[in-house]
């Protein structure tokens, strides 16, 4: 177990947003606030980091033909327990996220861990898998929400500060609305997607250098 | 491969993936029984806060007829009604609750859940300037409500969220509607 390369792997090499390109469709959907990136990434964080164990330690006794099925059960199980939490203790979240919690069921980069991962390797390791991963899932989550709020709505921390109406940067009326609809998502993410890729080739070349001296 | 051991693996198959789902089951079924009470006492009191805004006081519950099918419940005190309606926002349905007193005039309104479009749409339930405006035009309105963009009426529809805005007048014309018939 390596857990530096494991970090490494979930904040930037094998992102499940920005390299994997996995979970999609709640990455566009959500991300128009701080609060929202923040939440839903936490929530998936929790669900990987939970999946990942407990599909690990019964990885010997799943039989190989009904595994998705009995991968998609625990996850529906940890999806509905988080969401059921949410709606009690964190109402507002709830109700903010919708029915994107839900839908974390068919998040593909959950399934993705626990068959690509949590199926393969110990306990240990699958949490630490989750929890990168997660991390991944959320950094390039919330990088994506700033930019668009910030060009959207004009404020930055909306949901979270300032009595949830955020901190205005951009004087009303100036920023795009197109920004937090869907079409502003896609603009963001290929931009936060160019930028992982260009940050990934410009370490790369860094660590070359550095080897070649 | 034997027929025999075909069934019995098969019965092992399926016995795995109901003991999974049994678990996980069992697992939800204890985090159910302990947020229940507390999203249905969470539920009881939004309901209880937005009768409060749109009706001073609150009121009892009182039965009702309906021709549109968006009126949910109807609660009566001296000071007027306060009427549940759910019409067909952008995205899902608006639940929202409208104050109207004895003259027919709206007290005010109030959006208990919605799930419109962050910062279009739901500006119509934000509790920021924009939507303070947008919810204040209805009170003192009678008789129909619509927005201007549509030529349904004289209000402000939200900008870039006419659709949400007429929705939210269909909701106020069917509780206006709605406590005309009450008499």
């Amino acid at each position: 177990m390596n857990f530096k390369k494991q970090f490494m792997e979930g904040l930037l090499t094998k992102n499940p947003v920005t390299v994997q390109l996995l979970g999609m469709c709640s990455t566009l959907a959500i991300t128009t606030s701080l609060f929202n990136g923040l939440g839903m990434g936490l929530a998936v964080t929790i669900i990987t980091i939970c999946s990942n164990v407990l599909i690990s330690a019964l990885r010997k006794v799943i039989p190989n033909q009904i595994r998705i099925a009995a991968y998609i059960t625990i996850i529906a199980g940890f999806v509905t327990i988080v969401d059921l939490c949410l709606q009690a203790f964190l109402p507002d979240l709830a109700a903010s996220l919708g029915v994107f919690i839900p839908l974390i069921v068919v998040n593909c980069m959950v399934l993705g861990r626990a068959e690509g991962f949590a199926s393969k390797n110990g306990v240990l390791a699958s949490a630490v898998d989750g929890l990168c991963q997660g991390i991944g899932y959320t950094v390039a989550l919330v990088i994506t929400c700033i930019i668009r709020e910030l060009l959207g709505s004009g404020t930055f921390g909306g949901g979270l500060l300032n009595n949830g109406e955020g901190i205005r940067i951009i004087p009303e009326g100036i920023p795009a609305m197109q920004m937090v609809m869907p079409v502003g998502g896609f603009l963001v993410l290929g931009c936060v997607i160019a930028g992982s890729q260009w940050l990934m080739k410009y370490l790369n070349n860094k660590k070359a250098k550095e080897g070649a001296k | 491969m034997k027929t025999e051991s075909n069934v019995m693996y098969v019965v092992r198959l399926a016995g795995t993936l109901l003991l999974i789902a049994a678990i996980v089951a069992a697992l939800l079924a204890g985090v159910n029984m302990v947020t229940a009470p507390i999203i249905e006492q969470l539920n009881y009191e939004k309901t209880q806060a937005a009768i409060n805004a749109v009706l001073p006081g609150g009121g009892e519950e009182i039965a009702f007829t309906d021709d549109t099918g968006m009126v949910a419940k109807v609660y009566k005190s001296e000071k007027g009604y306060a009427v549940q309606v759910q019409p067909a926002g952008f995205d899902g349905t608006i639940d929202m609750m409208v104050g109207i007193d004895h003259e027919g005039k709206i007290l005010g309104i109030s959006i208990i859940s919605h799930t419109e479009t962050a910062g279009l749409g739901a500006v119509a339930a934000a509790k920021t300037s924009a939507g303070e405006n947008f919810r204040g035009q209805f009170v003192g309105e009678s008789g129909s409500v619509g927005t201007a963009k549509r030529g349904t009426g004289t209000l402000d529809a939200i900008t870039g969220a006419t659709i949400t805005s007429e929705a939210v007048c269909t909701g106020v014309n069917a509780a206006l509607d709605c406590v005309a018939n009450l008499g």
